[in-house]
């Protein structure tokens, strides 16, 4: 099973393939509806740095974070799925989340070698690989904003890699 | 001595924490019989993490899932049993606690009617402030009161529809429409296996509220012939645990058919569960 250490290097991606299981440690972000767009437009307006974001070689994970933990919400909602190609563009390696996506989702992973994997929703299991939490940024969306979190072998299977999908049946 | 405020709304706050942080037998049993059948080396990771998520946010009394979900309580009320004054207040308090002790993902969205629409006016800390939705009443025999509390994730409500369907006289034509909605709610769910409650009512009101009938009295050992064979037709499609194929794409279906108006339309409601449906606890007062 390969073991990742954010931030990840082009050469990690290359080798992963989908089905792969794999366990995931060091810093990753997280991010769903509400600030991710932000975050795109933060991307564009080059003011990530501003803000003390780094993305090259990031893992981004569409949860919440808040009291009652963390887990993957679904990826393919609109402000989510939407943000994937700008966020692998300023240097995102792994969507982690839930959910099919589009074919053109696929494409754009495909052209900035990013990948998504996706993690079931076993929130008890995770707070065992969650060592610590922060906000990034956008504190004003409350469980919503932009978290960094510290994690230890956190699971998942890869299901989108270089133009393949385990959703395309 | 009659019921007291503090034993309504405590036993509530339990049923809630229950109903979030406990696999129920029936469910540990789903889910033992679905590894048994699945041979998908990938699908069968993804069903031996959600046991070993039940069994330690049971340990841990942790919630099996952060999206905590919105509190759905169903009452059955006996035939013979009065009410106190201030029951259904003594039951939103303990709504309230249980979500602050569990605790529930504060997700209350802040403001006025744009407001809460928009998500602008930003969100609760208080856990409690979720607030439950409206309460479904039943009659049952006898003197004691049965209270439900259903903790419902909002990944499925994306899923779920309500609608109508011309039945052209024929019960397969229903059943087809239904399977059809559930593959295509599935497909996008995301945290399969997933668990369908289905109800077929005269309104849109009605039918959605014997859904909500049906995931309350769901067994998972006790399948009805439509529900066991609108499974296997979901199973038919293969998409499988977290999506990644084999034989488990649904845990099991459970359907409540109610009264039906003499008309060509029958009106279908659909929750698509998620891996951790129907996520639930009853309790009775004496």
């Amino acid at each position: 099973m390969p073991k990742l250490n954010t931030p990840l290097s082009e050469k990690v991606i290359n080798e992963l393939k989908i089905y792969d299981t794999i366990e995931i440690s060091g810093l990753i972000y997280t991010g769903r509806d509400a600030v991710l767009p932000k975050l795109v437009k933060a991307f564009k307006e080059k003011q990530l740095e501003n803000l003390g974001i780094n993305l090259r070689g990031a893992v981004i994970f569409h949860t919440a974070v808040s009291p009652a933990g963390v887990g993957p919400t679904s990826s393919n909602k609109v402000e989510i799925e939407s943000s994937i190609p700008a966020l692998s563009e300023a240097g995102v390696k792994i969507h982690l989340g839930k959910g099919s996506l589009d074919k053109k989702t696929v494409e754009s992973l495909k052209y900035y070698n990013s990948i998504y994997a996706v993690t079931p929703p076993v929130t008890a299991l995770f707070s065992a690989q969650l060592k610590s939490k922060r906000v990034a940024a956008f504190a004003e969306e409350g469980m919503e904003a932009l978290h960094e979190l510290e994690v230890v072998d956190f699971p998942a299977i890869v299901a989108i890699a270089h133009g393949a999908s385990i959703f395309e049946r | 001595m009659g019921l007291t405020s503090r034993e309504i709304t405590e036993k509530t706050a339990e049923a809630l924490i229950r109903a979030s942080t406990v696999f129920r037998p029936d469910q540990y049993i789903a889910y033992q019989q679905a590894l048994q059948k699945e041979n998908h080396p990938q699908a069968r990771w993804v069903l031996e993490k959600i046991l070993k998520n039940a069994w330690a946010a049971e340990e841990k009394r942790y919630p099996l899932c952060d999206d905590t979900g919105i509190p759905h309580v169903f009452l059955e009320i006996g035939e013979q049993a009065s009410l106190p004054a201030g029951f259904f207040k003594d039951i939103e308090a303990g709504i309230a606690m249980g979500l602050r002790e569990l605790p529930g993902r504060p997700m209350a969205v802040l403001g006025d009617d744009y407001e809460r629409i928009s998500q602008s006016g930003g969100l609760s800390e208080d856990p409690g402030a979720l607030g439950m939705a409206p309460v479904q009443v039943r009659t049952i025999p006898g003197p004691s009161i049965r209270l439900t509390v259903l903790m419902l994730g909002g990944g499925p409500e994306i899923r779920g529809k309500t609608l109508r369907v011309f039945h052209r006289h024929s019960v397969e034509t229903v059943i087809d429409e239904m399977v059809s909605w559930a593959k295509e709610g599935a497909e996008k769910l995301g945290c399969l296996p997933c668990v369908l409650f289905f109800g077929i009512g005269r309104t849109n009101l009605e039918a959605a509220s014997l859904a909500l009938e049906a995931a309350k009295d769901g067994d998972f050992t006790v399948q009805s012939e439509l529900e066991q064979r609108i499974t296997n037709e979901v199973n038919s499609a293969g998409i499988g645990a977290l999506g990644l194929g084999g034989e488990t794409t649904c845990l099991g279906t459970f359907v409540k058919v109610g009264p039906q108006r003499a008309s060509g339309v029958r009106i279908v409601s659909l929750r698509v569960g998620c891996c951790f449906d129907p996520r639930k606890a009853t309790v009775s007062f004496d």
